[in-house]
């Protein structure tokens, strides 16, 4: 099973004869992703290990089977690498680019809601499930991270991802579905909105979130949680705890939130929830085995 | 990146928004002079991005030139860096109304918020009386509609002639939202004046950063920047803050880095300057380093990366030609871990270097390096 992808998710690549594109469809057919086609526009015809061409979304999805996109698309061609995908029909999209503009990212959640799609990103390293998929880019062969298991992991983080998985590994523990939401203010996809796919998953006994100072996102976990839109075990690490207040967007930013963004607020909403926040990344393992003993699993 | 108070005020202006008759002073000597010009009484107001001046006394009311003269000489001198004067002739205020637009992360949509009793106090009755903060949200790309923007003002309470001149203030602030790629604009107070006009006392506009390709109108400048260390750290592109602490952070990664910082807290130590080297800026740990022993409080650089792309072995070798060149005084301990890390650890433990890979006990070791401990 896996969220969003598992071995059998037919993934095109976008901008797969630039040097990362390339380089990462390497990677991802290598760990056993099935990538039926690519797209750069004027290179219809070219292979890419092994993966045909094309020239266009339209002219790949018409010759192949296609169920999600990944795109190694640079940040200002974003907007238009997503909406070809969308227009296309495609329904899952990984957009890894770090410095879309703000605007294009509330055009991209926008058309991606509309169209009953998630995009997931940009300024992320993708999404993995450890032994089976991955649409982006992470060093899955480091066995002490990206080790296959039944933890689900959703991060706004990259190299912060890479210290607190450790843990989970560390713990005895391994990855499910390891989906990086990605560190711009307005992702594609938000944690919330993942945790039901999560509490479906059979092969998921409990999620990992990494958070953050700032945004609202970890509130709205903690909501979902409430809702009982989420049962299972949760542990959280946020990031920034003792961060001196950093750039505030004049009053707005205060308003708006209504207290919320702190770590404070966070952990406070989390544990309310019945989430189990970790102070150190180490912690995380700790608390995951309290939790599912406690779970009996 | 803000923009600065006046500079707000230029878009403002251009976009038909009133703002009060002003004048930019870089010395005393030229706020006297703009006090003379423009006629007292004005307002002489330090353009610095913080906020809460008025409550650290960088706005004054003044009544002469030579008022204006000796309070301004007495900004420039304050320890808040200011480095210019907007000189404003004060307005007859009758109200004060806040107004802002800024972005629904989760919506995805612009957001506007209207309150006609705006000011200084306005979190504090955000807080209190939530209730009298107005809400619109804005399609990016359908942009703000008239009945919207009348729907908010009614909603807001506000009635009559007062209504129909707030109608194109709210519309006028989505349209420079958008052409600006602002993340916000904010207009705090607006001022209704005695006369039944609306001025805006303050703006704020703050442009997205991804979008400064397309936004060559203004760009960052020394003004933006507490100290040089922090501007020169910005045009190498390198994230860079000063503290005052001991320990030295050059992170890859800006969530790590954050969590580097809160360990050496929770460890009781301090911290000197933080500094991210990730992303495209993994090949330059040379530079970084530079940066890092620029600092005369350092008494111990502290390596933290686990990064993908950003090769462990490249930086690793990065830091050991740094160390050659720049041969530094204090202690280096790394904890450098990613793609490569093997190749990495022996680059490191060949220049002598203990290669650590487990973050807390290299937070320790810095710490007790700062304290005298053995090596």
């Amino acid at each position: 099973m896996s969220i969003f992808i598992n071995k059998d998710t037919k993934v095109l690549i976008q901008g797969i004869t630039g040097k990362e594109g390339s380089y990462w469809t390497k990677h991802m057919k290598e760990m056993g992703t099935r990538i039926t086609c690519g797209v750069t526009p004027g290179k219809k015809g070219q292979q890419v290990e092994g993966i045909p061409v094309y020239n266009s979304v339209r002219e790949a999805a018409a010759e192949h089977e296609v169920e999600a996109s990944m795109l190694f698309v640079p940040p200002r061609f974003t907007k238009d690498a997503v909406f070809e995908a969308l227009d296309a029909g495609i329904k899952k999209i990984v957009t890894i680019a770090d410095g879309i503009p703000l605007h294009e990212t509330m055009e991209i959640r926008k058309a991606a809601r509309q169209a009953d799609a998630l995009v997931i990103g940009g300024n992320t390293s993708g999404v993995i499930s450890p032994g089976k998929a991955m649409m982006g880019f992470f060093p899955y062969w480091i066995e002490r991270v990206y080790k296959e298991g039944r933890i689900g992991v959703m991060t706004r983080s990259g190299s912060l991802t890479n210290e607190v998985t450790a843990m989970v590994v560390r713990a005895g523990y391994g990855v499910s579905t390891l989906v990086g939401v990605g560190g711009d203010p307005v992702p594609g996809t938000r944690f919330a909105e993942l945790l039901p796919a999560y509490q479906d998953d059979p092969e998921t006994d409990a999620v990992v979130i990494i958070g953050e100072l700032g945004g609202t996102m970890e509130e709205e976990v903690a909501d979902a949680m409430n809702k009982g839109l989420f049962t299972k075990p949760l542990v959280a690490f946020l990031g920034g705890r003792t961060a001196p207040k950093g750039k505030r967007m004049g009053h707005a930013g205060a308003i708006a939130t209504g207290g919320k963004g702190t770590v404070e607020g966070k952990v406070a909403a989390l544990e309310a929830a019945g989430a189990l926040v970790a102070q150190r990344p180490r912690l995380v393992g700790d608390l995951l085995k309290q939790a599912l003993t406690e779970e009996g699993r | 990146m803000k923009l600065f108070e006046y500079q707000a005020k230029e878009v403002f202006a251009r976009y038909g928004l009133t703002v009060p008759p002003s004048l930019t002073a870089l010395t005393a000597s030229e706020a006297e002079q703009a006090a003379k010009d423009l006629e007292c009484p004005v307002v002489l107001k330090s353009q610095v991005l913080r906020g809460g001046r008025g409550k650290a006394g960088l706005i004054q009311l003044v009544s002469s030139p030579e008022e204006a003269g000796q309070k301004a000489q007495e900004l420039f001198d304050s320890p808040h860096g200011v480095r210019r004067l907007l000189v404003e002739k004060a307005v007859d205020i009758d109200q004060e109304i806040y107004i802002s637009v800024t972005i629904d992360a989760e919506k995805a949509e612009a957001m506007f918020m209207l309150s006609i009793e705006g000011g200084v106090e306005i979190e504090t009755l955000a807080a209190e009386s939530p209730e009298k903060i107005h809400f619109e949200y804005a399609d990016i790309t359908r942009g703000l509609l008239p009945f919207q923007a009348r729907d908010l003002i009614y909603r807001a309470g506000v009635e009559g002639d007062l209504a129909k001149k707030l109608i194109p203030v709210v519309i006028k602030l989505f349209s420079i939202f958008k052409d600006y790629d602002a993340e916000l604009v904010e207009i705090n107070p607006l001022f209704l004046t005695k006369q039944g006009e609306l001025i805006a006392g303050d703006g704020k506009i703050m442009i997205d950063d991804n979008s400064a390709h397309r936004q060559e109108e203004y760009s960052i400048t020394r003004e933006h920047f507490d100290s040089d260390m922090d501007f020169e750290a910005a045009q190498d592109g390198i994230p860079y803050l000063q503290f005052d602490g001991e320990i030295s952070l050059m992170c890859a990664g800006a969530g790590l880095t954050t969590t580097v910082y809160d360990l050496i807290n929770y460890e009781g130590g301090t911290v000197a300057n933080y500094l991210e080297f990730g992303g495209p800026n993994y090949k330059r740990a040379k530079r970084a380093m530079e940066l890092c022993l620029r600092n005369r409080t350092a008494k111990v650089l502290l390596v933290v990366t686990f990064g993908t792309i950003a090769r462990a072995d490249v930086m690793a070798e990065g830091i050991v030609s740094a160390m050659q060149e720049l041969k530094p005084e204090i202690p280096i301990v790394t904890c450098i871990r990613g793609t490569n890390e093997e190749a990495a650890h022996k680059t490191l433990a060949a220049a002598g270097l203990d290669p650590l890979t487990d973050t807390e006990e290299a937070v320790r070791k810095a710490v007790s390096l700062c304290r005298g401990e053995s090596r």
